[in-house]
């Protein structure tokens, strides 16, 4: 009785004492995000533009961002007959819902076989089903608050091999936070055989953080612990050199732009033959960037509130002004006046050896829901898509 | 940021400090009750009669409380069927009588009688004029043997008493603690326990002048369906009113008849099943603090309450009117502590169901309706129905698991089984939906956590939401409303942590920490 009321006790204070340093660490929780930046900086009526996929695209492309090209769309049930007719001639493509959530209902196509088409992971699966599939979109099964959505048809990205070394199949991309069209921090998101290829971190995707100067790799999670080398292959997931990094950075800070959404959470591929294409945007990006980089946000989030000059600054100019106050590989409290300093700097901290204990559920996210929307459903740091196998 | 952090902070600072004003007049000045009040609670009293009636003349006779005292029965009301009612005051003591009766009635039926009752406690006196007119088992005793036995036995009373007091006193303590003497032993009337012993004493107490009866009535402690009937003793003596309760002192009661008799004394009907159903409603103290509230100076507060409306709308709003403590409750757990339910306020709906259900039942009706459903629901995936068709079906399906369980449980358990049409059925299927396509996209475990997380929710709005000082400050204090949703304003404005996220982000935490 008495041991169980002292470990009680004792557990108490360790979680106070947890609390205090995630506090002076500038990490922050999802009611920080929702109260200080989304609601703060996406004024409501913006967020339909990234909600919708097919909006996002065509915004983009009007402000010649770079996407993954568009084959067709599939509104209503007479149109399932055009599948056919969109996908001729393509090796692969990507079925999904234009108001999806988190990665859900997406359909990655490799290519066609006999009686059907193949998957990513190399299943086949008939024609009935995909049109099935196409069939629950519309009706609204994958869509926020279940409205009647429109399955969109896109092309199947070819990744850069960049990442082959530590992907396990599936899509790695790349997630930047952007704060009025400042880059502050940024991850890339690589699938493990735990995520089924998809790169969501829930579903036990690797996230590793990003030096944003030089777009080289630095620290990394999964499960929300920090590991050095990648599950399934064991390669080495530090210092790898994102190519065409300024392209990256310069893509997250148009998006700014062309949404005027503050704070957007800002998804990258990297295609083989076409370079960065931005994939999608979120409005509530997930919070799990900090345990990549081994860093909290709230550091650089607030450098960069404090600024009033994002709509005069050029996005290029941004970008400048973002590397080179982060330059420092993001010493996560120096900066804040009352913050207590620590010590380490990601790249320094002690590399935790392959853990060995199984994997702890991880904490989903509730989904913060829209004041019209009762239901919600988790909602994610996602690496949206297992675009290729 | 920072003018929207203001009118937040001040909002809620307006409305908590009106709500806290309001109740502070309330209690301060109209003398309206803090805590709930057994003394000056309203039950609503219901003696419930089924029987088979079999073409033959039936007559039944029911004791109902007395109309003695206007103060203790608000209203009263009888649901005849077809038979004949009359009512009878019978001589002697203060009882009365609900007469039925039919010529030829058949098949079940069922007779009611309903009254709004305000129990009696150790404080009430009996009335001026308080019949204890003797009806003892007793009387006049033929037989020597035990004639010589209550000679024994009031001799040794009267040796080692003082006055009528202690006289009583005695008499009970030798009827009713420890072994009893041979000679009280014999005295023993033929009738069920505890009732021989009280007629005894009432018997040998009014032998000794002191007037004495035995009384029959229930205890109001808690709402039962099925209340049973408990029996004591009152008499007076020096001039007093005492009672004597075999058990503990209930705090609050209420008498129905005086005597030995049944409650019911039927003929010409068979598989006879009375019950006494006691529920407690609403809150007499209220009503006593709006008459004399100001005394003659009335307020516009006393107008504006819940009282002024009829007692089923008052019932109605009595439910409603805690809800916000679970939505509270609700905000709190998932903004500070971080448990993740399905969907925002299901769990206080579920935990407004399990009020009909009682937690117990409810948790396991809940767990297995879901559970039979999932199943089914990963049945019709194979079939590849539309969306809304396919939430049809799985509603359909939820509908006839209900009416199975309830005809399963009616069985056995009458109150389970048709408590469980009273679960919202919309719920359940949206709540199927939505763990099913949780379980296929994240996974199985995902799904039973939110599944378990809403129950827990849902078990701690139930609890609070039910808690008899929560109903009653709700219901008394509505004002309570604006309190609370100056808290979930500033809940609103909370940037802090959440619990689960100090556990997700621990790893992080400890690994910075050591290094």
């Amino acid at each position: 009785m008495k041991s169980g009321v002292s470990a009680i006790w004792r557990s108490k204070n360790k979680v106070l004492k947890t609390f205090q340093f995630l506090r002076k660490t500038g990490i922050i929780g999802l009611n920080e995000r929702n109260v200080k930046y989304v609601s703060e900086f996406n004024p409501r009526r913006l967020h339909r533009l990234v909600n919708n996929k097919i909006e996002t695209k065509a915004l983009a492309l009007r402000a010649h961002i770079p996407v993954p090209a568009l084959l067709g769309t599939i509104e209503s049930g007479r149109d399932i007959g055009n599948l056919a007719k969109i996908v001729e001639g393509a090796t692969g493509f990507v079925i999904k819902p234009a108001q999806g959530a988190q990665g859900n209902g997406i359909l990655v196509i490799d290519g066609p076989v006999a009686g059907g088409w193949r998957l990513a992971n190399g299943r086949r699966i008939t024609k009935d089903r995909i049109r099935f599939h196409v069939n629950n979109i519309m009706s609204g099964m994958y869509s926020l608050g279940g409205q009647p959505d429109i399955a969109m048809v896109e092309y199947r990205v070819n990744f850069d091999p960049l990442f082959d070394d530590v992907s396990f199949k599936g899509v790695p991309d790349i997630r930047i936070i952007v704060l009025k069209g400042f880059a502050v921090a940024a991850m890339v998101r690589l699938p493990t055989a735990d995520s089924d290829g998809k790169a969501n971190l829930h579903k036990g995707g690797v996230g590793v953080g990003v030096d944003l100067p030089t777009g080289i790799t630095t620290t990394a999670m999964q499960y929300d612990r920090p590991i050095d080398l990648h599950p399934d292959t064991g390669q080495s997931l530090s210092g790898i050199q994102i190519p065409n990094w300024d392209d990256v950075l310069l893509m997250a800070a148009r998006a700014y732009d062309v949404t005027g959404l503050g704070y957007l959470g800002v998804d990258v591929v990297l295609d083989r033959d076409k370079g960065p294409l931005l994939l999608e945007l979120n409005a509530r990006p997930g919070i799990s960037i900090q345990i990549a980089n081994g860093a909290g946000l709230r550091t650089n989030l607030e450098a960069i509130a404090k600024r009033q000059d994002d709509k005069v600054l050029t996005a290029e100019k941004r970008i400048a002004l973002s590397k080179e106050m982060f330059s420092e590989a993001q010493p996560s409290d120096s900066r804040d006046g009352d913050a207590a300093p620590v010590e380490a700097d990601p790249e320094d901290s002690p590399p935790v050896a392959g853990e060995p204990e199984p994997p702890e559920p991880q904490e989903l996210e509730p989904n913060e829901p829209d004041s019209t929307q009762v239901e919600s459903g988790p909602n994610q740091d996602t690496g949206k898509i297992a675009l290729k196998g | 940021m920072g003018s929207s952090l203001r009118q937040s902070l001040l909002f809620a600072w307006v409305l908590a400090a009106s709500g806290l004003l309001i109740i502070y007049t309330k209690i301060v000045q109209l003398d309206y009750p803090v805590f709930p009040d057994t003394e000056r609670t309203i039950w609503d009293f219901e003696t419930y009669l089924e029987f088979d009636a079999n073409n033959e003349p039936a007559r039944l006779e029911v004791f109902i409380p007395t109309a003695k005292n206007e103060r203790n029965i608000l209203e009263e009301e009888f649901y005849n069927g077809a038979f004949g009612l009359s009512l009878t005051t019978e001589e002697g003591l203060a009882n009365r009588k609900a007469v039925w009766t039919h010529r030829f009635p058949d098949n079940k039926k069922v007779l009611r009688y309903r009254a709004q009752i305000v129990g009696e406690n150790r404080r009430s006196d009996f009335g001026e004029n308080a019949r204890f007119e003797r009806r003892g088992p007793i009387g006049p005793i033929a037989d020597p043997v035990k004639r010589q036995a209550l000679q024994v036995w009031q001799g040794r009373l009267n040796r080692l008493t003082a006055d009528d007091r202690s006289y009583a006193l005695m008499a009970l303590s030798d009827l009713f603690a420890g072994q009893l003497s041979d000679e009280v032993q014999s005295l023993l009337p033929d009738l069920p326990e505890p009732v021989n012993r009280l007629a005894l004493a009432a018997e040998v107490l009014s032998s000794q002048g002191i007037q004495a009866r035995v009384a029959n009535g229930v205890y109001l402690t808690e709402a039962r369906r099925r209340a049973e009937i408990q029996h004591w003793l009152e008499y007076r003596a020096d001039g007093r009113d005492f009672r004597y309760f075999v058990d503990d002192e209930p705090p609050s009661f209420f008498p129905i008849w005086y005597g030995t008799d049944r409650l019911v004394d039927a003929r010409g009907v068979r598989g006879l099943d009375a019950q006494i159903a006691l529920r407690s409603g609403s809150r007499l103290a209220q009503e006593l603090a709006q008459q004399t509230g100001g005394s003659g100076q009335p307020s516009p507060l006393v107008n504006f309450g819940f009282q002024e409306l009829p007692l089923t709308t008052q019932l109605v709003y009595k439910v409603l009117v805690t809800i916000p403590i679970g939505i509270t409750l609700l905000v709190f757990l998932r903004q500070f502590v971080g448990i993740s339910t399905l969907g925002t306020f299901m769990p206080v709906l579920i935990g407004i169901s399990f009020r009909e259900t009682a937690l117990l039942n409810g948790i396991i009706l809940f767990t297995v309706l879901v559970g039979l459903g999932l199943m089914m629901r990963v049945y019709l995936e194979k079939l590849q129905l539309l969306l809304v068709p396919r939430l049809a079906v799985v509603l359909i399906f939820i509908v006839i698991c209900m009416s199975a369980i309830t005809l399963l449980m009616n069985e056995s358990n009458r109150s389970i089984g048709l408590s469980v049409s009273l679960f919202p059925m919309v719920i359940l299927t949206m709540t199927i939906e939505r763990m099913s396509i949780v379980w296929e996209e994240y996974s199985g475990t995902e799904a039973l956590k939110q599944g378990a997380g809403s129950l827990v929710v849902a078990s701690i709005c139930y609890l609070v939401m039910t808690n008899n000082l929560v109903e009653h400050i709700m219901f008394t204090f509505p004002e309570t409303l604006f309190i609370l949703m100056a808290i979930c304003l500033l809940m609103g404005r909370y940037t802090g942590l959440r619990l689960s996220e100090i556990w997700r982000f621990r790893h992080m935490a400890q690994q910075k920490q050591s290094a």
